[in-house]
């Protein structure tokens, strides 16, 4: 520990801004309020306040950042990261260094995030303990009045010196290089600011009536509660703010803006929340979270549940940002939490304290948001509304797929959609995507032509286990547009015959001339070692149809199958997943037996974005394929 | 000309803003035709206003006009300052100068170079003119923009400012960048001294006519008055603004939705020429310079002059301008706190507020109840004062230029009608309502 | 071949257009991508062949719905930009007046005068392709709604409210400088460019698809407004799309 008088701290500040090279950021004030922003000098450092308009993490994870910039026809590349200039933060509280540590967390899981790692390199964070505490903090409760790591330099206030922690050798080469007449602490100077450090928990004037060890499994306990979470949410304004000024929260959105040119552009990545009506509404319209109650839970329980299971911590560091922030009063955790303890106690409820998961981070590398380029090399229209392309990348390369996973392809100047990949990987040079036109994306591909260019990320998501289905009997359920992603899987098994036991496919569509891959169907039916049944919902007069006319459940009971030795892998509308599995349960197929395949809303395709999430998981990277017995105990699943 | 005939319906002139009607039938050589008439819908302020609360008047008024919505807001301002006894800062006063400066720039050199730069050079909009006279479009736009940049950063936006309200200012800039936006008014001076040489060379088209009628513009001892003064007029001595309702006398005509006024004569004309003809002696020294160079002096009663004298008032706003940062400068500007709450206390009664935007002396009158609620409100539109006097000019000129080809006449005529730079939406703000 | 566009203007103040004007050397490459056939304000020539018409001001006659009648034949594309004829805008003010039967409002000479019916958005009349809300209009917002119809894609207009902007850019919350504000209902898209000012969010960009409108209203009074004021707030720019509920 070091000491540092303030008025040589004060000189030391005013050397950092005298350095043309670094960008030097304070705690400023703002009105009454407080907000990080550029330092001019020392004297506009208010090191004394409660808590900042937004948290730091805008630094690192700006409201909107340019990902990528592309040139019609031609490509797409990455921003260039050239002009980062170190960055020197002074301020940072404990609970938002914590925040930062989440947040380097969430942002380098399995993927890495190369636009917040660069600017988290390149910035040194000079913190300060807490000398002034809003009425909304509660980080006492959080454990995040105070932090032992993660910054460079940490500063306690002493009256007429700070006390400086060395926090690494970033921090005190930099103190060294900028600061005069720093000294050594005494041990009194050190057991001062332990003192100081133990009179901050005192300054809470919040209060949870439970330990906080219990949050995750008394939200579990929760979750059915409609009554409670209608309750708390009725007032619910869905203007985002709880979320936008958290610390810990990074869900982002995706957009692509074109010059006025419209020959190139850039790609935009702008802070999302959960809480905004369309976070999880889809190209079709459907909006897999449209109420204000359940939007509303989704926060709790990616804070409280969702990321502790995950990472092994409940990412709240009990700032009050948002609860200061919503003007109806209704985003207060504090008071969500002690009603749902209270509840729970009156109702009997048992709830423990759940051990936290032992959770190591893997990193394989960056997260790749450049498309590559690629071309259609075929277009085969095949239903008024859906339209094959057969896509090669134009380094040659293969892209290497697992039957179900999925692309998010690029369409210049119009933005990126998830498409599911409908080929095989045996198939090896290119590959088919089977495109509905419903939104910007799709519309605008299926006016492109073969030689005509897009972009290509990917391959994402988990895939199907084709190994794991050898020599077993195989019961494909395919509904609508279903068929497009089973194919690839499919075709795939028929590819590999002699592997598999008994397959089958039941295909159902709304009228026949609905029906995708027709020829194939037809080549299909006149197999000996496939059982193919088709139905239609209905058939209007003019068309011919001579196979069954009913909804896809009624194929099920005309099939025979052993339900031990059969897997059931499904996909289709999100209505039809309830029935059709009902009725292969009613068929004692086991739950480990059920395969699906769902569609969400997916922008990243790497489990960043947060918009394709369900419950606690990511359905671009724990899916889109699933097992049943795994995905019967997430409720907005099915 | 003794056998002309001539049936001349102008629907909707273009380039002026707003829908107005050119009507005009000649037979065998007598004018048995022409009138200007007004089909615009009317909008309806005063009965919108009446009832909202005295920190929103501002806004809503503001919304007559999108072109002098800075003129609206301040006149609107000043009427419910004067009701409530609001006393606005040395330095404020200072600040909404350089906004209505900032206006008059923006909107004048909109007026003269789309509007008007059209008819000089014999084309239907300056949309050809962006290819054939690239030059000086890319003028004209850089002056245009720079006007906006001055009026965003004293207000906020130039449409519907946002920063202006009772008391003062919500937010003001920093010295540095009203020194900054000096030197931008600085560096401008060639590129006005360009579209002045322009206008120069394209003089003569413009013709040389007159007819006599009186001007109603503000008049101060102390300056080129287009914020504060005193109503004065070419015919009879001035008058406190509360005394608005004995110049402008409105009356309604029924080819007109829009309300037409006079005074000491049948008609009068507000606007630019207005200003100049009452004020000359108070432009800045290049103003004075650029009207030399026009040979234009006061009193001039060729209403297409009036685009010159507003060329000489683009002149005079950037040279005030400078001044005034200047004086702010030297004063020393005192920062305000992020957020301004000016005191104000609530109080009943009338007030009247008076300013000149681009088009000419606009009235904003206003009586409020103990509780801050509008009860009653009364707007005087400088194109309604215009409008009387537009006809009149019409029938005057008519006879002297029916010799000419008929697409000449019309276009004589709807020049005529330009040069006043009308605002006509603004002008149907109202119809008189009657409560029963 | 460039989309040929026209402007049209009813009731309205001119504000948008002259935001457009505003555009200044955008202005000239937006030049570049399509050809201007009919702009009143600005030229003389007029033409009925466009493919994009955009409209700006209200509809507040009966007379005025034939005109945006022909307007709808005539062009591919209807695009309304501001406030009156998105929503109505401030237009919409006075539709309360004549509801209101203890004053009846007496005309006067002219029949003329007689045509004035309830002020509407244009889209109560004829169907509308795309919104530029505003009053005025954003620039850039502007742009951006051309740029995808150029592209063939539909217009990403925010369905979130102004909240989301402004704690963005960092503001100071209204209700916390003792204003009383609507951006928790009011559509986004705008940057929050008035409360950025220091001043409120008045709402001029229309509620947003689903507001919480009594959450709202509950807000104002618990911050210090008068229930009257807070309905009152409600009916400056908002009053055709509640009467429309």
């Amino acid at each position: 520990m070091r000491i540092i008088s303030k008025e040589n701290f004060t000189e030391f500040v005013n050397a950092l801004i005298k350095d043309s090279s670094l960008n030097i950021i304070g705690v400023k004030a703002k009105g009454d309020k407080f907000a990080f922003g550029p330092l001019e000098s020392a004297n506009e450092l208010r090191l004394d306040y409660d808590v900042t308009l937004l948290p730091p993490k805008k630094y690192f994870f700006p409201q909107r950042e340019t990902l990528v910039t592309y040139n019609v026809g031609k490509g797409f590349s990455a921003k260039n990261p050239s002009e980062i200039k170190p960055t020197v933060i002074i301020g940072v509280h404990p609970y938002d260094m914590i925040a930062l540590l989440h947040m380097d967390e969430i942002f380098s899981e399995t993927k890495s995030d190369p636009y917040y790692f660069e600017k988290r390199k390149s910035s040194i964070i000079i913190g300060v303990n807490i000398q002034k505490m809003s009425k909304w903090c509660f980080a006492s409760y959080m454990g995040c009045t105070t932090v032992e790591f993660g910054y460079d330099l940490m500063l306690t206030d002493l009256g007429n010196r700070y006390a400086i922690n060395i926090g690494s050798q970033k921090g005190e080469q930099l103190l060294d290089k900028y600061g005069k007449n720093v000294d050594n602490a005494l041990a009194r100077d050190i057991q001062l600011v332990g003192q100081k450090k133990r009179e901050i928990m005192a300054m809470t004037q919040q209060k949870l009536d439970f330990p906080p060890e219990l949050i995750p499994e008394m939200l579990s306990k929760s979750y059915e509660d409609s009554m409670f979470w209608e309750k708390h949410s009725e007032k619910c304004l869905a203007c985002g703010s709880c979320v936008l000024v958290c610390p810990t929260c990074y869900c982002f959105d995706v957009k692509d803006n074109p010059d006025l040119s419209l020959e190139h552009g850039e790609r935009v990545r702008t802070w999302d929340g959960c809480l905004l009506e369309d976070f999880a509404k889809i190209a079709s319209g459907e909006n897999f979270r449209p109420t204000r109650p359940t939007r509303y839970r989704h926060r709790y329980f990616k804070k409280g549940k969702y990321l502790f299971d995950r990472f092994g911590f409940i990412s709240c560091v009990g700032c009050g940002r948002c609860s200061s922030n919503c003007l109806p009063n209704i985003a207060n955790p504090v008071n969500l939490f002690n009603d749902m303890y209270h509840e729970s106690q009156n109702s009997g409820v048992q709830v423990t304290a759940v051990s936290t998961p032992e959770i190591k981070i893997q990193t394989e590398g960056n997260i790749d948001y450049v498309p590559r380029l690629a071309t259609i090399i075929k277009k085969q229209p095949m239903t008024v509304n859906e339209t094959l392309f057969e896509i090669k990348l134009d380094d040659d390369s293969v892209l290497g797929h697992k039957p179900g996973q999925f692309v998010e392809v690029s369409v210049f100047g119009i933005g990126e959609a998830p498409i599911s990949i409908s080929s095989p990987p045996t198939k090896k040079n290119t590959f088919e995507l089977c495109v509905r036109k419903l939104g910007n994306v799709t519309n605008k591909m299926h006016t492109l032509n073969v030689g005509d260019k897009v972009g290509i990320r990917g391959p994402f998501g988990n895939g199907f286990d084709a190994e794991s289905l050898k020599n077993k009997d195989l019961l494909f359920v395919a509904g609508g547009l279903g068929l497009a992603p089973l194919r690839s899987l499919f075709n795939y098994v028929l590819d590999n015959r002699k592997d598999y036991g008994q397959v089958t496919l039941l295909y159902g569509c709304k009228e026949p001339r609905e029906l995708l891959f027709a020829d194939e169907l037809l080549a299909l039916a006149k197999r000996d070692d496939v059982e193919f049944k088709p139905t239609v919902n209905w058939c209007p007069e003019n068309e011919a149809w001579t196979g069954n006319i009913g909804v896809i459940t009624t194929l099920i009971p005309e099939v025979n199958f052993d339900p031990e030795k059969t897997y059931a892998v499904v996909c289709g509308p999100p209505i039809m997943y309830k029935f059709v599995i009902a009725d292969l349960k009613s068929r004692n197929v086991p739950d480990d037996h059920i395969i699906i395949s769902l569609e969400r809303r997916m922008k990243c395709g790497v489990g960043k974005c947060g918009h394709c999430q369900i419950n606690q998981v990511y359905v671009c990277k724990d899916g889109p394929v699933f097992n049943y017995s795994k995905i019967k105990g997430i409720p907005e699943a099915l | 000309m003794k056998n002309r005939n001539l049936n001349l319906e102008v629907h909707h002139v273009t380039r002026v803003e707003g829908h107005g009607n050119i009507y005009v039938n000649v037979r065998d050589g007598t004018v048995e035709k022409c009138e200007w008439a007004i089909p615009e819908a009317p909008r309806f302020f005063e009965a919108m206003v009446v009832g909202r609360q005295y920190s929103e008047l501002h806004h809503i008024t503001s919304r007559i006009c999108g072109i002098c919505s800075i003129g609206h807001t301040l006149a609107s301002l000043k009427a419910t300052e004067a009701v409530m006894g609001i006393k606005i800062s040395e330095q404020d006063l200072k600040l909404r100068k350089l906004a209505l400066h900032a206006e008059n720039l923006q909107s004048h050199m909109l007026h003269l170079g789309f509007l008007v730069l059209p008819d000089l050079l014999g084309v239907g909009s300056v949309i050809p003119l962006a290819s054939s006279n690239p030059k000086e479009v890319k003028t004209v736009l850089r002056l245009h923009r720079k006007a906006n940049e001055m009026s965003n950063l004293l207000c906020g936006r130039t449409t519907h400012p946002q920063r202006l309200m009772p008391g003062g200012f919500s937010k003001i800039p920093s010295i540095k960048e009203l020194t900054s936006l000096r030197q931008k008014l600085k560096d401008s001076v060639p590129d006005l001294q360009a579209v002045a040489e322009l206008f120069k060379s394209l003089s003569p088209k413009l013709p040389d006519f007159t007819r006599e009628t009186e001007f109603i513009a503000l008049t101060s001892p102390d300056e080129y008055a287009l914020y504060d003064g005193k109503i004065g007029s070419t015919d009879t001595g001035t008058a406190p603004t509360s005394e608005y309702l004995s110049f402008a006398n409105e009356y309604i005509v029924p080819i007109s939705t829009a309300k037409r006024a006079k005074h000491a004569r049948e008609s009068y004309m507000v606007g630019a020429l207005a200003r100049f003809n009452l004020n000359y002696d108070k432009l800045s020294p290049l103003a004075k310079k650029t009207a030399e160079m026009f040979d234009l002096k006061p009193v001039c009663h060729n209403p297409f002059m009036n685009n010159i004298a507003q060329l000489i008032e683009v002149v005079h706003s950037l040279e005030d301008s400078i001044k005034l940062i200047n004086e702010l400068e030297a004063a020393g500007l005192k920062s305000q706190p992020d957020y301004n709450k000016p005191e104000i206390k609530v109080k009943a009664g009338g007030g009247v507020g008076a300013v000149e935007v681009p088009r000419g002396i606009l009235f904003h009158d206003y009586t409020y109840n103990d509780k801050g609620y509008c009860t009653k409100a009364n707007c005087i539109i400088p194109t309604n004062q215009n409008h009387g006097n537009i006809e009149l000019d019409m029938k005057a000129l008519l006879p002297k230029i029916l010799d000419k080809p008929e697409k000449e006449i019309e276009l004589n005529l709807e020049m005529l009608v330009r040069a006043y730079d009308p605002c006509i939406s603004c002008s149907t703000h109202c119809i008189k309502v009657h409560f029963v | 071949m460039k989309p040929k566009v026209a402007f049209f203007d009813f009731a309205g103040c001119e504000g948008d257009q002259l935001q457009i004007a505003n555009l200044e050397e955008d202005l000239l490459a937006l030049l570049d991508q399509v050809e201007v056939v009919s702009f009143r304000e600005v030229m003389k020539e007029h033409s009925d062949n466009y493919d994009i018409a955009f409209i700006e001001g209200s509809c507040t006659r009966l007379q005025d719905e034939d005109r945006l009648k022909q307007i709808r034949k005539n062009a591919k594309i209807v695009v309304a930009i501001g406030s009156c004829a998105t929503i109505g805008g401030i237009n919409s003010l006075r539709n309360y007046r004549e509801l209101d039967d203890v004053k009846k409002i007496v005309y006067g000479d002219s029949a003329k005068l007689f045509d004035a019916y309830t002020a509407r958005p244009i889209d109560a009349v004829i169907t509308v392709d795309a919104y530029v809300h505003g009053c005025p209009i954003d620039k850039e917002e502007f742009l951006n709604v051309v740029k995808s119809l150029l592209l063939g894609k539909k217009p990403d207009i925010p369905t979130y409210p102004v909240c989301v902007e402004c704690k963005k850019n960092e503001n100071v919350c209204a209700f916390e400088r003792g204003q009383f504000c609507v951006g928790p209902v009011t559509r986004a898209g705008c940057n929050s460019c008035c409360i950025n000012e220091e001043t409120i969010c008045w709402g001029c960009r229309g509620l947003v698809d689903n507001p919480n409108e009594n959450s709202q209203k509950e807000v104002l009074i618990k911050y210090g407004l008068t229930v009257d004021d807070a309905i009152s707030k409600f009916r400056l720019y908002f009053g055709w799309q509640e009467r429309r509920k």
